[in-house]
């Protein structure tokens, strides 16, 4: 007990840590006020314009301290409240922004996952069958290519084959679709995710199948006279399955932040291109919610996963 | 767990105790673009600014031809030139990250890994809450609130190198800390510093070394991906802006693709090169996969 205890706390004291350097680096290296008000926000000599500045502090709250103001943000936060945007309108509110475009990534990442293990595990176990022959060689040179390959440049090269040349994909995402098409155009973009990664695990399974193709029990499953199929699906992989589900799940969070790229090139409203954008707008609040979304996705996953490991061996516990 | 799985080598693959003809290979390729990053202005290539607009060929852009190899961009600048000359910004700034890095981190791992206590738990510290950040997520943050030149962008990427690389010597000294020959070392009267210094540094720096490279092709796609968002130096060709510019307009991308793809192919080919280098270097010198 004691042990989950102090992970779920090292987690919030993490988060904290996040929040604080994120909202700290925002408002001191930032100027909320020019987004908020344009060019009057520099004209301090013109008696209108200082109206209008102390008018929008105190909108906004930037007249008061900024400890204070993180304790309020942080308040409003955890309630799901993620503050208004800076413009001059304050219009739509952060949390409406953040919870049509989250979903989108969502799906985006959950598919580009589906794709990598499906891919990976079929793959690593062909090459762990014929490990060191021929077959693995050329399958371990293309993992190589692929994890060479930056995801922007894969981006390219498959905006550019299938939706330029070959014309099979839309090049851009249209909100009002019905789900299928939308399913469909989230196809590259989950390409340009998942390929990478797939040889990530790829590279990681077939290292762990190899191992286990050695232990006794997989010469008993032979000696028994199964097939060879039967062995590598059924009584190899399971077993050396452990690794890989660790890092398919540590990296749910990281490709949170690797859709950044999917989404720009692909033209997806999602929080990735949302982030850019804001970033562009200096629009701070947006920006905030969403590097806490992503941060809080990575620590919950990673502890979710930390638990995990206790079900299966309790002596992480200690 | 992991641990056993890994390091246990499967017998029927024979690992090599030599470097091989493909990491040489990859060190020359790294070596001629470190040589035209340094001497692109000396060398002669054609000005990568100069539009080189040529009537009987109509209007810019031109495909890849004799005069030039890689074709030309919308305004007739030269494709080749200019991805050589984008060399300079993307290994500089992946050369300095990743040096900044190993600096920064290696000393905290270090440090941290030997004295243990506080120290560690407060380095420590820093280096989840750095991790809790997806990378790029970070990048992108940090970069914008700053003035965007060759040295900070090469700081804010060193400073996302250093979690991982701390916590990877803080592993490889506390392997060491307590062996026999430092406790000898202190036992003779040895200060902390000299301990560390002739003792443990030797130890840790071998498998530091070798995943300087891979780091530096993690902090060379990093900063194209930065250039292709809009964040990386603000003055200057980089390959990832190179491709940006290529591939922004479906148009562009679709009639003239060389203005993407040699970008591309030269950085998949030194990231690739980097990336082989260090992971022969690894195998090489027997380091952990686990310790990664």
């Amino acid at each position: 007990m004691r042990y989950y205890v102090q992970r779920v706390a090292l987690a919030i004291l993490l988060l904290l840590a996040v929040s604080m350097l994120t909202f700290g680096a925002l408002n001191i290296l930032g100027d909320p006020l020019f987004n908020i008000l344009g060019p009057v926000a520099g004209d301090v000599n013109n008696p209108d314009s200082i109206k209008m500045i102390a008018l929008a502090k105190k909108e906004f709250s930037l007249d008061r301290s900024l400890p204070v103001r993180y304790f309020i943000w942080l308040s409003d936060f955890v309630r799901g409240d993620f503050g208004v945007t800076f413009s001059s309108t304050g219009q739509p509110p952060v949390s409406g922004v953040i919870s049509e475009r989250l979903p989108r990534t969502i799906s985006l990442v959950f598919l580009a996952q589906m794709f990598a293990v499906l891919v990976s595990i079929p793959w690593a176990i062909i090459a762990a069958a014929r490990a060191g022959k021929i077959s693995d060689r050329i399958s371990t040179i293309n993992a190589f290519f692929l994890v060479a390959m930056p995801n922007f440049a894969i981006a390219v090269i498959l905006k550019f084959v299938f939706s330029l040349k070959l014309g099979w994909t839309p090049i851009t995402y249209m909100a009002d679709d019905p789900l299928r098409s939308r399913l469909f155009q989230l196809l590259l973009p989950a390409l340009t995710i998942g390929l990478p990664v797939a040889a990530v695990y790829q590279r990681l399974l077939r290292t762990d199948l190899i191992t286990t193709l050695q232990q006794d029990f997989i010469l008993l499953a032979r000696t028994k006279g199964l097939s060879k199929t039967r062995i590598l699906f059924v009584h190899a992989l399971r077993p050396s399955l452990f690794s890989f589900i660790t890092v398919v799940g540590l990296n749910t969070g990281a490709l949170i932040g690797g859709s950044i790229v999917a989404e720009t090139v692909f033209r997806i409203p999602g929080i990735g291109s949302t982030l850019v954008e804001s970033i562009f707008r200096n629009d701070f609040p947006v920006v905030l919610a969403i590097v806490m979304i992503v941060a809080s996705a990575f620590v919950v996953i990673n502890l979710l996963v930390d638990f995990a490991y206790t079900l299966i061996d309790p002596r992480v516990r200690r | 767990m992991s641990n056993t799985s890994v390091t246990a080598a499967p017998e029927d693959i024979v690992v090599p105790k030599k470097l091989g003809f493909g990491f040489w290979l990859c060190v020359i390729w790294v070596g001629l673009m470190a040589f035209i990053a340094i001497f692109a202005s000396v060398l002669p290539l054609k000005s990568p600014t100069a539009n080189f607009l040529n009537s009987a060929q109509g209007r810019p852009p031109y495909a890849p031809s004799w005069s030039h190899w890689f074709g030309t961009d919308k305004d007739a600048r030269d494709v080749f030139s200019r991805s050589m000359y984008g060399a300079r910004i993307s290994l500089t700034v992946g050369f300095t990250a990743i040096t900044a890095g190993f600096l920064i981190g290696g000393t905290l791992g270090v440090i941290s890994g030997y004295y243990k206590g506080w120290i560690d738990r407060i380095s420590s510290f820093g280096f989840i809450v750095l991790l809790s950040f997806p990378s790029l997520v970070l990048a992108i943050l940090l970069t914008s609130l700053i003035d965007r030149n060759l040295l900070t962008v090469s700081l804010v990427l060193g400073l996302l190198s250093i979690a991982p690389v701390g916590r990877l010597a803080r592993a490889a000294t506390l392997q060491y800390a307590d062996r026999e020959f430092v406790l000898a070392a202190r036992q003779i009267g040895a200060t902390n510093r000299r301990i560390i210094i002739k003792e443990i540094l030797p130890n840790v720096a071998i498998p530091m070394s070798s995943l300087a490279l891979l780091g530096m092709a993690v902090a060379v796609v990093a900063e194209g991906g930065l250039a292709f968002l809009g964040f990386s130096v603000q003055k200057g060709i980089t390959w990832g802006g190179l491709i940006q510019l290529g591939s922004d307009a479906s148009k562009t991308l679709q009639n003239a693709p060389w203005i993407a793809f040699f970008p591309i192919l030269m950085l998949f080919l030194t990231v690739l090169s980097l990336n082989f280098a260090g992971d022969r270097l690894r195998t090489f010198f027997d380091v952990k996969e686990t310790t990664l």
